[in-house]
């Protein structure tokens, strides 16, 4: 274990931002987080950094306590934190100097610029790079350190669909060199993609932990089945009581089954025959994580990144 | 915290500075310009109400404060609040290097910044009027180093106050043009009625104004034991309420 949380709690005034959080993460694995925002990931994170001290309980990073031992820390992890930026009138070069200043055996910079295509932007100034290329920079600077974990709180946030994929490879690519990686997100694609382990975060609790195989034949079920047609709420609590079916919601016309085991697709069908329901667009799909989030929470994890 | 990092924390925030035209603008260059404009206005005849010093005699050193008041009311607390919004200090935090090294080095920067300033400042007049320097070095030195790290304390109460970049701006806005025109850093202080003196006199800076005309003109600093006084208070004062109060996020 490189990483061991034991029952954390840490409020902000009213707010309680985490609610009693336990878990270890593995030498070499990818580990997220993964939640809406405002569930607590980002607390837990910076806690685990030692950036925040938690109210209560016990956290161990590489043996250490990150809170009393962090300048002895921040030898041995890299750290992308959420929404940093830096200063607008600095070269790459630069700031890659001043990181490596600060450690004892820093990786050349220069080779990670390389490795990360940025090579030829090092006399650029850093408010002229692009989104992307500002969160490779976030991951050079955390790498310089040559640290055995990495923390990326966030990463792909505000990036466009390509450079999200791209920031994927580099990742993979960290966990293949044999770097412990700690993420958050709030991507369910990312996470899907991504990570070895998975805790699922709500209002400050993990509601769900375990290798991405078993959250999947835990809490989805095996397939989504959805079609339009004209149903009452009765009918659709009707459809509930199907024995293969875990769950059914309907919005306007379109009604979503979640559904366990085999032939559930011909029981709806022939539930819907025997009420005469006129169906159509009938299609299935296997689970994601954004079901198993609506399934644990009842609230739809994309529904509320609309909102904000 | 080794010496590498310090200098290349140093190196960093002044070519950060450098890069900042409106700072060195304000710093190196506008008190010379004011220098060289009212010159051209009024010339430096021997004055009666200046104890028979020319104008630029007295605004030389009065001109000092207006650079003292840009590094240290502007430059430092601005760049403080602007890290601390974006979170570079936060990502300093994470890294085996103490974040105040980074304080550090932007006061070294402004008070390099200040230096250069006045030396420029002292160049000009001497080139363009060929200003008599009438003080001592070190008494000088003394006053212009106090009335800095005044000024810089003053920022750093600003920096720790503000609750983010747009109030930093603000409240340095609201101190610092009050700080250039009722002061006597530009106005002459002698040309203002006893009210509007009263008032200068609650201003930190002005006391910074009067310290620096004094012994720049060949005054004791014995003389200006209360102006000495203001000044350390308001460093102290203000080193207290930026250690109680400063925010690194």
């Amino acid at each position: 274990m490189v990483i061991e949380v034991e029952g954390i709690y840490k409020s902000f005034g009213d707010t309680r931002a985490v609610n009693g959080i336990s878990f270890e993460v593995r030498k070499g694995e990818i580990f997220g987080m993964i939640g809406p925002n405002g569930a607590g990931k980002t607390t837990t994170i910076e806690c685990i950094e030692g950036l925040k001290k938690p109210d209560s309980g016990r956290i161990s990073v590489l043996g250490l306590d990150p809170w009393k031992d962090r300048k002895k820390l921040y030898n041995k992890i890299g750290v992308q934190l959420q929404e940093t930026s830096y200063p607008d009138n600095l070269k790459v070069n630069e700031i890659c100097k001043l990181f490596s200043s600060f450690y004892s055996n820093p990786v050349p910079y220069e080779e990670l610029l390389k490795k990360f295509d940025l090579y030829e932007k090092k006399n650029a100034y850093i408010s002229k790079m692009s989104g992307g290329q500002k969160q490779k920079l976030a991951i050079i600077l955390a790498l310089i350190a040559r640290p055995e974990i990495v923390f990326l709180d966030e990463l792909t946030t505000g990036l466009d669909p390509h450079a999200r994929r791209s920031m994927w490879g580099l990742v993979r690519e960290l966990k293949n060199e044999g770097m412990t990686v700690y993420m958050t997100t709030h991507y369910m694609q990312e996470a899907e993609f991504l990570c070895d382990r998975l805790a699922i975060v709500d209002k400050g609790q993990i509601i769900a932990m375990d290798t991405m195989e078993n959250i999947f034949s835990k809490y989805a079920g095996d397939e989504v089945i959805s079609f339009n047609a004209q149903m009452s709420d009765a009918d659709v609590e009707e459809i509930k009581k199907i024995s293969c079916v875990n769950n059914a919601e309907i919005k306007n016309d379109e009604i979503t089954v979640y559904a366990q085991g085999t032939n559930c697709v011909s029981e709806i069908v022939m539930f819907l025959q025997n009420k005469s329901i006129g169906y159509k667009n009938l299609r299935t799909r296997s689970a994601n994580l954004e079901d198993i989030f609506l399934k644990l929470t009842g609230r739809n994890i994309s529904f509320e990144e609309e909102q904000k | 915290m080794n010496i590498k990092s310090v200098n290349q924390m140093i190196s960093v925030e002044g070519k950060l500075s450098l890069r900042n035209f409106m700072g060195i603008f304000f710093s190196l260059f506008f008190p010379s310009l004011m220098l060289i404009l009212f010159g051209g206005i009024y010339g430096n005849e021997p004055n009666e109400m200046f104890n028979n010093h020319g104008v630029l005699d007295v605004s030389l050193p009065a001109y000092s404060v207006i650079i003292i008041c840009v590094t240290g009311i502007m430059n430092l607390p601005l760049a403080m609040a602007n890290y601390r919004e974006r979170k570079v200090l936060k990502r300093f935090m994470a890294t085996p290097v103490s974040p105040s090294l980074i304080l550090f080095s932007q006061v070294v920067v402004n008070f390099l910044l200040s230096i250069a300033g006045m030396i420029i400042l002292a160049a000009v007049g001497k080139l363009a009027y060929d200003l008599k320097f009438l003080g001592d070095f070190w008494p000088v030195a003394f006053a212009f180093v106090l009335s800095t790290f005044a000024s810089f304390s003053m920022g750093f109460v600003i920096a720790s106050v503000a609750p983010n970049m747009k109030s930093a701006t603000a409240i340095a806005n609201i101190l610092y043009y009050p700080m250039l025109f009722l002061t006597g850093a530009t106005v002459p202080l002698e040309t203002m009625p006893d009210t509007m003196k009263k008032i200068a006199d609650f201003l930190p800076m002005t006391h910074a104004v009067k310290l620096l005309k004094g012994v720049w003109l060949g005054e004791n600093l014995g003389d200006y034991m209360t102006q000495i006084y203001v000044l350390a208070a308001t460093l102290i004062v203000g080193i207290i309420i930026s250690v109680f109060t400063f925010r690194w996020e």
